[in-house]
């Protein structure tokens, strides 16, 4: 089938494209779904200064090098985006908005986020009249006006300097006590140092305030309470993220209540050969460089598993011989002396069957699939098809009764 | 990108002298927003082909466009039908906002 994959990736930015530089290179058939433009959010900082090997590099252009390293170990490209997916079995299914489908054994999340809404009237009411949310794209519009920026982190400030090389004055709006800035010391300082830049404490923003176009914001004083108005012909919003993984929620994988998804160190999620990757997952550091590592651990992680997902198909479900496949839980005394005696039962009746050890523990999937709840459990399969279940006791002649 | 490009002189051409009705979308080249919405576009226009049109401005290119509409971002999606002024949608929009604000101008 043309749809079919081993690995898919959905979000082509620096974790997406990671992975996909370590799929493509170990021989997956790799296909990455990503709805705009390949590099996310990464395309919107003009100046990255922290990617080790670039002194100084603009983002799109850094994207560019990943994207291009990515399509030379013939990694596969979907412009789309994803709105649902199957992840719980072991063939993975996937849907576009314009309908689409495509199976992979092993899937990635690399989903990043977007701009987190305040939700306060006006905002969206007013959005492109006034109301922006990228200083790139927007901020010439307000050549010699007034502008309001929300926030103080890393991204606020630096976006708001920039701002100031087209407005007459760029007033920020800080939730914290006077002096006090969510973003880097380095910014923080040259923002004070901008004569350009003004600085409201203690406040919030309740209200963007216009008819056809932005003519002020209503603020609350956070520490008396009060309210006033604050004349601007713009307000642009940097008031954090929030992470792209809305679709899958109710699709049996774990997610906290902000949206991130929890990994292991191999990027596992809670079901198998799902991976999730860079701004998605709980994390301490969301950068590019720790995102680019994140999709290299997941890429490998996801290989191995597939590999054993074949070698179980050609080894198991495609074996001339019989198979009993024992689930073992090597916790379990009982288990680990049935193992025994089983591969003595089969010896002694010249192999009749081959014998594959399943480990409970580690694959649950497996397990799962054969509804096995407890070990030890023998399934006796027949060219890949369960033909009976046998009942586990550490009695030689009982066992071997039923094997004949 | 298959949307045909408007200057200041094709604009009042096409909106103003033909009376066609159409959008006209505002972008920028270094806009990632725009990125996605400009190809949805170019996907859209085929099954409007005959019936309403699709172009598309660059607000560095041509400035006093954009001054014109007082537009404060892009992208913008600017409607008109016969020389007037329909509305916009701004920002990320879905195609199906862009579909129902067509069939809107259209049956007006
Ligand atoms: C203003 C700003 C400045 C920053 N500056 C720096 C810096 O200087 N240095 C640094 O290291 N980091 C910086 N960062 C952080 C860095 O950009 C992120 O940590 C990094 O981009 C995360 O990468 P990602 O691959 O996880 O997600 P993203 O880069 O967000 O990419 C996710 C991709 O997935 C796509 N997608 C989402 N949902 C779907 C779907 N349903 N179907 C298909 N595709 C989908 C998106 O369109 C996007 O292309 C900055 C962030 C911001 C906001």
């Amino acid at each position: 089938m043309a749809n079919t994959y081993d690995l898919i990736i959905i979000g082509g930015g620096p974790a997406g494209l990671s992975a996909a530089i370590y799929g493509g290179r170990a021989r997956l058939k790799t296909l990455v779904i990503n709805k705009g433009t390949i590099g996310g959010l990464v395309n919107t900082t003009r100046e990255i200064v922290n990617y080790p090997g670039y002194t100084q590099v603009s983002g799109p252009d850094l994207m560019k090098d990943f994207h291009k390293h990515a399509q030379s170990f013939g990694v596969e490209f979907l412009k789309e985006e994803v709105v649902s997916v199957d992840l719980s079995q072991e063939e993975k299914t996937i849907k576009t908005k314009k309908g689409k489908e495509f199976s992979a054994k092993a899937v990635i999340i690399a989903c990043g986020s977007e701009p987190r809404l305040l939700n306060i009237p006006g905002e969206k009411r007013l959005r492109g009249s006034g109301v922006a949310y990228c200083a790139t794209c927007d901020a010439e519009f307000f050549e010699g006006e007034d502008v309001v920026v929300v926030g103080s982190g890393d991204q606020a400030i630096e976006e708001g300097m920039f701002i100031t090389k087209f407005a007459r004055k760029v007033t920020v709006i800080v939730l914290h006590d006077e002096g006090i800035l969510d973003c880097n010391k380095v910014s923080a300082e040259k923002a004070f140092n901008n004569p350009k830049i003004e600085f409201v404490w203690n406040a919030t923003i309740e209200e963007v305030l216009g008819v056809e176009n932005v003519e002020g914001v209503k603020l609350k004083n956070l520490k008396t309470g009060s309210s006033s108005e604050l004349t601007c012909q713009g307000v642009f919003f940097f008031v954090g993220m929030v992470p792209s993984t809305k679709y899958l929620i109710d699709t049996g994988i774990e997610i906290d209540r902000r949206g991130y998804i929890p990994v292991n160190d191999l990027m596992e999620t809670n079901l198998e050969g799902v991976y999730a990757v860079g701004d998605n997952r709980i994390k301490y550091l969301r950068q590019v460089v720790s995102a680019a590592g994140d999709g290299a651990t997941a890429a490998v992680a996801a290989e191995r598993y597939i590999e054993e997902l074949n070698v179980f198909n050609s080894n198991v479900l495609q074996s001339e011989k019989k198979v009993l496949l024992l689930f073992e839980n090597a916790l379990i005394n009982e288990s680990l002396e049935f193992g025994t005696l089983l591969e003595e039962v089969n010896s002694e009746s010249a192999d009749n069957y081959k014998i594959v050890k399943v480990d409970m523990a580690t694959k649950k999937n497996l397990a799962h699939k054969y509804d096995i709840k407890t070990a030890p459990a023998v399934i006796v399969l027949e060219k890949g098809k369960e033909i009976k279940r046998l009942t586990c006791v550490l009695d030689k002649d009982k066992l071997k009764s039923q094997l004949c | 990108m298959s949307l045909q490009q408007l200057n200041s002189n094709s604009f009042e051409e096409i909106i103003y002298d033909d009376c066609e009705s159409c959008l006209v979308i505002f972008s920028r080249k270094d806009c990632h927003v725009c990125k996605e919405v400009v190809p949805m576009l170019d996907e859209l226009k085929p099954q409007y082909e005959g019936k309403f049109g699709f172009f598309y401005v660059d607000v560095e290119e041509d400035k006093n466009l954009f001054q014109r509409f007082s537009l404060k971002g892009v992208p913008q999606i600017l409607f008109f039908a016969n020389g007037e002024y329909q509305g916009k949608l701004a920002g990320k929009v879905e195609e199906e906002t862009v579909e129902e604000k067509i069939a809107e101008v259209l049956n007006a």
